[in-house]
């Protein structure tokens, strides 16, 4: 059958590009064979995405990878942030090259670790198999080690260092997790061989043992929470952020998070179902989601550093995600339409701010100022990606965020509207002013080092794209997007 | 269950303690190859007499894994951070050893509330599981060398081994080769980061790395 193929080639293609990165290329060259090499992975996963849209689902080696709605819609934003990514680095790195600080033997390991990450984490989306999840998370983990410390410095072995023993020893609780909740299949009559398969677990979870399931809930809640960044387990996130180069932190806010999000969101319908559906899970989710929001809006409203300061509104932006499932319903619908304005802005901030901190010289925004005037189109880029993020209307993130509102207020979910409305105020008011002073503030010395060519039209229409898809969706969503999310959010359940 | 089984969870045991104890960094790490070697023999001493095929090249991959290559690379490790001890540790030996028993008190404690052991017919497998994590964790969170910290890695992901022994039996193969291979690269790369750390910083010391904040 051609659909189960579909999967197979999603996975080869970037799998073979990766071991194709190891021969011996110019930096030039390389860099070229990154972005096309990039576009190519994407062409190659299209078709199971398509075959997804048309048919509800898509399975392939027997059952074990398998592609629905809610799957699929991941594997378009782990596209949307990895192609302009991959575009952007071409010409982040052409820079750091020029300046000695991108020698060939590193390009080579960045270009073979981008492509064995993006392979990873279609493992990841593809996997019907809990355990197979688990172990391309983990894979993805340990090569993003490898790409965050990129530049070696003492602040990028730090950051590094941090990173890998918080996410790896989130990883071994998340596998616990899932031995929980194999424990809990015992009484259900499944085979052990099969019994990790997600649709097996859909259609028993009825019959599984709640005690365990809620135990195992919880652990991979902490394991991939730590992944996705929501707070107390956020720690290494803005340093990972700040000391990586910009086409990394993109495409680890822009899909990572969101991936490590989707393995909670696999395990959350099984876990209401085996707890009854009383909202237990889904509690667990918003109580971290609002604190995470709290939590980031504090650090936001004291930040200096550009990339940290993007870094920090992806805890927040988790943390409303987190919201809104944990909301379901509405919610769930919300989060998912969040998820995609965050991936189209997020990476887009992150893109703004590299190329700001490559002509200043530094991440301190005080020594930034009247970037619109100085380096119009990634000062400009970045202004609106900040406005985006901040959820102003009538971005998409706007619409989103509202919904999540809307479904917490429904539910007359008080305290939670309480919090989140403040969360949000703060959030907004500690980026408007970095916005304003960032912005158009001229008292600021232009920097040292103004690229050397002003950036051609394709540069402009990089950074334009993604804002008029934001605006665009902001105003109408098109049906088929509107219904597929819907599709997706039927299955992480929770009633419509 | 049977005795032999017994018997390896307590070695298990005893050399959590004395991991607990450890100062010199290459005894701490020739222990963690003891308990790797452990951690081999334990699915065959549960299968008992007849051996799956299955069964018997996965304990001797994980055997060669943990007590072979893991020790070999961190080994490689110590020497090239031409550290030997760890000097000060954030918590006292003596002090770790008394939470180790601490610990296994409450892991038994904890075993009997929530009753997993009369399912599985195991009465050591859980509890000595509980304690193994909370030895890896505890060295995670109380020692300054990079290395401790990988070995108390190692020793967490040793204890949730033996839970998933006693709790799960027959995870498909895939699954366990692909966990495998990610432990050991984990281990490569955390092993990579300790020698460009030592490089960098001319020391191996976790809790000096504090210049990111805020």
């Amino acid at each position: 059958m051609l659909g189960g193929s579909c999967i197979y080639s999603a996975l080869a293609v970037p799998a073979a590009l990766a071991l194709g990165a190891l021969l011996r290329l110019s930096t030039v060259a390389r860099l070229r064979y990154l972005t096309l090499g990039t576009i190519l992975s994407a062409a190659s996963a299209l078709p199971a995405l398509l075959q997804t849209w048309a048919q509800g689902e898509l399975t392939a080696a027997q059952g074990w990878l398998r592609l629905d709605a809610l799957s699929a819609l991941h594997v378009l934003l782990l596209l949307l942030a990895f192609v302009p990514a991959a575009y952007y680095a071409e010409r982040y790195f052409r820079h750091a090259a020029q300046a000695g600080q991108f020698p060939p033997q590193t390009a080579r390991r960045f270009s073979a670790l981008w492509f064995g990450s993006l392979t990873m984490m279609m493992l990841v989306l593809s996997a019907n198999n809990l355990g197979l999840m688990w172990v391309g998370m983990e894979a993805s983990t340990l090569i993003l080690a490898f790409l965050f410390c990129t530049q070696i410095t003492p602040g990028s072995l730090e950051a590094m260092w941090k990173y890998l023993l918080m996410c790896s020893v989130g990883m071994a609780m998340a596998f616990l997790g899932i031995l929980l909740i194999a424990a809990a299949t015992r009484h259900t009559g499944l085979p052990v061989t099969t019994a990790l398969l997600w649709t097996n677990l859909r259609d028993a979870s009825q019959l599984l043992d709640p005690a365990l399931v809620k135990a195992g809930f919880l652990f991979l809640v902490v394991g991939f929470g730590t992944k996705a960044g929501l707070a107390p387990l956020h720690n290494w996130l803005p340093d990972a952020y700040s000391q990586a180069p910009s086409p990394v932190s993109a495409i680890s806010s822009g899909c990572l998070l969101n991936s490590a999000l989707y393995c909670i969101l696999r395990c959350l319908p099984l876990a209401e179902d085996a707890s009854g559906q009383v909202g237990w899970a889904r509690g667990v989710l918003v109580v971290l989601g609002l604190f995470s929001m709290i939590v980031a809006a504090g650090f936001l409203l004291a930040q200096r550093d550009i990339k940290r300061l993007l870094a920090y509104s992806s805890v927040e932006h988790i943390g409303i995600m987190a919201t809104g499932f944990g909301l379901g319903g509405l919610g769930t619908f919300a989060a998912l339409l969040h998820m995609l304005g965050h991936t189209l802005a997020k990476p887009l901030g992150f893109f703004c701010a590299g190329a700001l901190a490559q002509a200043y010289g530094t991440n301190d925004m005080r020594r930034m100022g009247g970037v619109v005037r100085q380096v119009p189109i990634w000062g400009t880029g970045f202004v609106l990606a900040l406005l985006a993020l901040m959820g102003v209307a009538p971005g998409v993130l706007f619409l989103s965020e509202f919904l999540v509102l809307k479904s917490a207020v429904e539910q007359e979910a008080w305290w939670v509207v309480v919090i989140y409305l403040l969360a949000l105020a703060l959030a907004f008011l500690a980026l408007l002013r970095r916005v304003i002073a960032i912005g158009w503030n001229a008292a600021t010395p232009p920097p040292e080092q103004l690229p050397a060519q002003p950036e051609g039209r394709s540069m402009q229409l990089f950074v334009a794209l993604p804002l008029v898809l934001i605006l665009l969706l902001g105003l109408c969503l098109p049906f088929g997007l509107l219904h597929w999310i819907q599709i997706a959010a039927d299955i992480i359940g929770g009633g419509a | 269950m049977n005795h032999g089984v017994d018997t390896l969870l307590v070695v298990m045991l005893l050399s959590c303690f004395l991991l607990l104890g450890a100062s010199r960094l290459a005894a701490a790490v020739r222990l963690t190859a003891v308990q790797g070697f452990m951690i081999g023999l334990l699915p065959l001493a549960i299968e008992g007499g007849e051996l799956p095929l299955r069964v018997a090249i996965l304990a001797a991959l994980i055997a060669a894994l943990k007590a072979g290559v893991f020790p070999w690379l961190l080994m490689r490790t110590v020497r090239a951070a031409r550290t030997t001890h760890e000097d000060r540790p954030l918590i006292g030996y003596g002090l770790s050893m008394l939470s180790g028993v601490a610990a296994v008190g409450a892991a038994f404690w904890l075993d009997a509330r929530l009753s997993f052991s009369q399912d599985s017919g195991a009465t050591l497998v859980v509890p000595v599981a509980f304690s193994v994590m909370a030895t890896g964790l505890f060295l995670m969170v109380g020692r300054r060398t990079a290395i401790c910290q990988v070995l108390g890695y190692l020793t967490l992901e040793n204890g949730i081994y033996i839970f998933g022994l006693a709790l799960v039996s027959g995870i498909p193969m895939l699954i366990e080769l692909g966990v495998l291979m990610d432990m050991f690269v984990a281990v490569f790369v955390m092993g990579i980061a300790i020698y460009r750390i030592s490089r960098e910083f001319d020391h191996i010391d976790a809790a000096q790395l504090t210049s990111l904040k805020g």
